[in-house]
């Protein structure tokens, strides 16, 4: 049984900015072709979790969470070695959470039972469609063939605790498609499933061909579409919505993303991680050389760093907490906001609790912008 | 004092664009009356605005020196507004005058700017001195500029001058001519004095300073002066001339034209048109002509900053003291909040009021649509409605009238058809056509002025592919079949959009206000109707459809501080909007969809 979490309960966030290739949607700080820097890469991740041991000291972390880029560029070994090394410097609860993003191309059954035994507790592949059209637009490298036999591998390797990631509203896709992905995914059941509708990111190839009218923008209200389609589908698959994007089986809720949204504190660890503890944010520098450079210097790699003003630090709770399924507490929301949200449908009441529904969780923006308008 | 055998005054009047301000330049190079290194072009469009538009906005006289043939002379060239805003300010001055330059464009032949003008310069009895411009152009076509100055002023083809502004060629002899052929000023030096006020500015430091014409007697500083329309007494602080810069002389004699610093504070108080007499010598009858300045365009100003308002009304006190045409009166309105409702000569006087309160007050305004001043006669009674939503609804009144123009259009006769069409269209009738030349049309049409202080001018353009010109003036009132059109937004009235319109066009107005505000209404949670009105018939309806997805898709640790500052960014955006009903509408909104294309002269 995983533990459930205290507020002052923390996350260990680990970056690793390899990919074979790089997607064009993606805004995420991830390199191809760095990949032969991932010995020195792991070195380093090491060396920094030791610089910030004696902070953290006393900090209890129920989860830690390899991201990416493309964790399973690393060999299983050098992720059995991060795991022990993070134990060995901060007091990770037993029967933590531990999470390694995978990308379905990168991974076999041999290199999944190695994660298994290297103390990996929760597997997150990003599957993002299995419609061939889609995967084709989204310039995603793996087949859906190869993403069904990952994560058969997957289960066959004794994760119970599988994540898989989508992407919808890509172009060339319609409601059928979705339609047809989100059967696929429900009949093949894994534990929690992350539907995120394509963003176009500043800085993105995809953002470069909208801004020239090469391809068309997303259209909102198919996102929209999409969107409740994937509500209904899922919910009838027994899983619950419990955050904008995000969906689980009872008791397969990511303990470490819940983390972010409840404002608990993290440490991020790698190339342009950030961290949150004690009302202060702070990030590593981006590149993975200047990394390794500071680290190998045996300086901290820490970027820059800011202090929410109470304004600021209110606003992030506002709009991080709206984001779940449970809600806020009633008291924070004015009479008449409240009324505009629950006479729509986009809200409702629960145990002293104002929650989204499924409609309003697509509307959050809106609410945030709501409750500030009533601070001023 | 200078005699006024030796003195010449005159007015240079032409198409806008067809070289009046570069012959001003030429003259006062010639007349050496500016050091070579302070000359820059257009030097007497002083304001940084008139600079910019490439216009004149107010009325400038300088004296200039000449010899000829061992006399010396001083030339007061009076330069006239270019804008059919200002027909007014025109007349005036050229009532100052005793000829004037009828300058055309050898490459535009006559426009109808050059018609408007000359009619003004024969009613007001000058002797006219026809010049053909630019002739140094490629393009010019000179002996048939000629020939269309020699038929329309009716002097023999030899007597008309050709010159460039530009390059000087031909300048000479127009300064020659202008001495020959401007018979000199008379009046009645012995007598009380009468001075014309053909233009005023305001002056921070001096307050009001009054550019006259001193028929008779004379001015000298420190007289107590009378206004006669105004009937305001004053004492004069100093008299003087412009050459180009103030030069301060012992009096003003007969026939001179110059500056009198008024010692009043307001320009309301010395206004164009007005006489001024000494208090102690009265003139027993004021100079002919004088009117009353009417606005004969209005619109609702408001700030953009709610809190602006004082800071607006301020601003609106000082323009006032400098520039006579302008009145405004407080009102508020639902959407808007408090603001003025404005009364302007035109849309062009408009836009820069509107431009010198943005720039030199640091406003930021929003503009409602600019209506024209409509009569409504009930039970013998006329009441005069400047605001849209002052219109009484439909059968408390007996009739509405509205303001007509004559406007004068002069065409390329290939698009004569699509000219008569647009002004079919807006409601005129044919009162005269005229062939100036065989392939150049001139077109009389009595037109309702709100039917062309819209797109009219860039519609006439567009259909003669921009040959064509236009003046115009008022002609009266007349009868109009009009109706108020609102709009509603969640069935909610928004006042700053309600327009008075004719009844055949309220459903196409409504349409397209309707259409306008789709495009600029942002989505809101719940579907917003915009519905256009007449009373209570709808006659145009769209929806802006609810939103349904605003919200980040993505948001995790290294997220935080971007996403805080994207929704602090929309959050800034959210407080700029106004609060209609339940709807939240942008500031943008209100200002994209008041927009009006502009009028002539621009």
């Amino acid at each position: 049984m995983r533990p459930s979490a205290a507020s002052a309960d923390a996350g260990l966030y680990v970056h690793v900015p390899f990919c074979l290739t790089r997607c064009g949607y993606c805004d995420f700080n991830a390199y191809a072709g760095l990949s032969h820097l991932g010995p020195a890469y792991a070195d380093a991740l090491r060396r920094e979790a030791r610089l910030h041991a004696g902070e953290w000291a006393g900090v209890r972390f129920v989860s830690i969470y390899l991201g990416g880029g493309t964790p399973t560029t690393l060999a299983p070994e050098a992720i059995a070695a991060l795991i022990e090394a993070f134990r060995g410097h901060f007091d990770v609860a037993p029967g933590a959470e531990v999470t390694c993003e995978a990308n379905p191309d990168t991974v076999d059954r041999a290199y999944l039972e190695r994660l298994r035994a290297a103390g990996i507790t929760r597997l997150s592949m990003g599957v993002q469609s299995f419609d061939p059209a889609v995967l084709a637009s989204l310039e995603r490298i793996h087949s859906a063939d190869s993403a069904r036999r990952a994560f058969g591998d997957a289960r066959a390797s004794g994760f119970d605790d599988v994540n898989l990631d989508f992407i919808y509203g890509a172009r060339g896709e319609t409601l059928a498609s979705w339609r047809g992905t989100l059967d696929e995914a429900v009949a093949i059941e894994p534990d929690h499933l992350s539907c995120y509708a394509l963003t176009v990111e500043p800085g993105t190839p995809l953002r470069h061909k909208v801004a020239s009218g090469r391809i068309p923008a997303p259209d909102p209200d198919l996102q929209a579409d999409l969107y409740e389609a994937a509500c209904e589908r899922l919910a009838a698959g027994g899983y619950e919505h419990y955050e904008v994007s995000n969906w689980a089986q009872p008791g397969h809720e990511c303990l470490h993303n819940l983390g972010y949204w409840e404002g608990r504190p993290y440490l991020g660890l790698g190339a342009g991680a950030h961290s949150f503890h004690h009302g202060r944010r702070w990030w590593n520098v981006r590149l993975p050389q200047r990394y390794l450079d500071q680290l190998g210097a045996g300086r901290l790699p820490i970027e820059g760093e800011e202090r929410p003003d109470p304004a600021e630090a209110e606003l992030e709770r506002v709009f991080l907490s709206v984001r779940l399924a449970r809600g806020v507490p009633e008291s924070w929301v004015p009479a008449d906001v409240a009324r505009a949200y629950l006479s729509g449908g986009l809200a409702r009441r629960r145990a002293g609790r104002f929650a989204l529904t499924d409609r309003g969780m697509l509307l959050a923006n809106d609410l945030v912008l709501a409750l500030e308008a009533r601070d001023c | 004092m200078t005699d006024p055998a030796r003195i010449r005054n005159f007015a240079i009047i032409s198409h806008i664009d067809h070289g009046k301000s570069t012959l001003a330049d030429r003259f006062l190079d010639l007349t050496h009356a500016v050091p070579e290194r302070q000359m820059r072009e257009q030097f007497l469009d002083r304001m940084d605005l008139e600079r910019e538009r490439g216009i004149t906005i107010k009325a400038q006289a300088v004296r200039l020196r000449y010899e000829l043939d061992g006399t010396e002379y001083a030339l007061n060239l009076i330069d006239t507004p270019g804008h059919v805003d200002f027909t007014y300010e025109v007349s005036r001055a050229l009532a100052a005058c005793e000829g004037a330059v009828l300058l055309v464009d050898a490459a535009q032949g006559i426009e109808a700017q050059t018609l408007a003008n000359h009619h003004l310069a024969e009613q007001a009895g000058l002797a006219i001195v026809p010049v053909v411009n630019k002739i140094d152009l490629p393009q010019a076509d000179v002996p048939e500029a000629v020939r269309e100055l020699a038929e329309l002023t009716g002097q023999a083809e030899e007597a008309i001058l050709r010159v460039s502004a530009k390059t000087g060629e031909g300048v000479p002899d127009l300064l020659a001519a202008l001495i020959e052929r401007v018979p000199p000023p008379t009046g009645d030096a012995d007598g009380p004095p009468r001075a014309l006020i053909f233009d005023s500015a305001y002056d921070a430091y001096r307050g009001v300073v009054a550019y006259v014409r001193v028929v008779d007697g004379q001015l000298s500083p420190r007289g107590r002066i009378l206004m006669m329309a105004t009937r305001l007494e004053s004492e004069t602080e100093e008299v003087g001339v412009f050459a180009p810069d103030p030069f301060p002389l012992q009096a003003l004699g007969v026939g001179e034209v110059g500056y009198v610093v008024t010692g009043v504070k307001d320009v309301r108080q010395a206004k164009v048109g007005d006489t001024i007499t000494l208090a102690a010598r009265k003139a027993s009858q004021p100079l002919p002509g004088y009117r009353e300045p009417k606005p004969m365009v209005w619109s609702g100003l408001y700030p953009v900053e709610g809190d602006d308002f004082a800071p607006l009304r301020d601003a609106l006190d000082k323009l006032r003291l400098s520039d006579a045409a302008f009145v405004y009166e407080p009102e508020s309105s639902r959407a808007l909040g408090f603001g003025f409702r404005c009364g302007f000569l035109g849309l062009l006087h408009m836009d820069i009021v509107r431009e010198r309160l943005e720039r030199e007050f640091d406003l930021s305004l929003i503009a409602t649509a600019p209506n024209v001043a409509f009569r409504v006669v009930s039970a013998g009674e006329v009441r005069e409605v400047h605001n849209p939503s002052e219109m009484p609804p439909p059968g408390t009144y007996e009739r509405v009238e509205e303001p007509y123009v004559v406007a004068t259009i002069v065409t390329p006769s290939e698009h004569l058809g699509a000219v008569l069409d647009l002004c079919q269209a807006r409601r005129g009738s044919l009162e005269e056509m005229r062939y100036l030349a065989p392939e150049r049309v001139e077109i009389r049409y009595l037109l309702p002025l709100a039917e062309i202080i819209f797109d009219f001018f860039d519609q006439l353009k567009s259909r003669t592919r921009g040959y064509a010109s236009l003046d115009y003036e008022h002609a009266g009132h007349q009868e109009a079949d009009l109706v108020r059109v609102d709009i509603l937004l969640h069935a909610e009235s928004v006042d700053a959009f309600s327009s008075v319109v004719h009844r055949e066009k309220a459903a196409a107005y409504g349409r397209r206000m309707v259409e306008r505000l789709r495009e600029l209404i942002p989505r809101q949670l719940f579907d917003v109707a915009i519905q256009a009105a007449i009373g209570t018939r709808i006659v145009a309806r769209e929806t802006v459809r609810a939103k349904r997805k605003d919200v980040l898709a993505k948001c995790y640790g290294g997220d935080v501080t971007r996403k805080r500052k994207l929704l602090e960014k929309q959050k800034a955006g959210k407080k700029r909007m106004r609060r209609v009903g339940k709807v939240d509408v942008p500031q943008e909104a209100f200002i994209a969809a008041l927009r009006v294309d502009r009028g002539p002269g621009q």
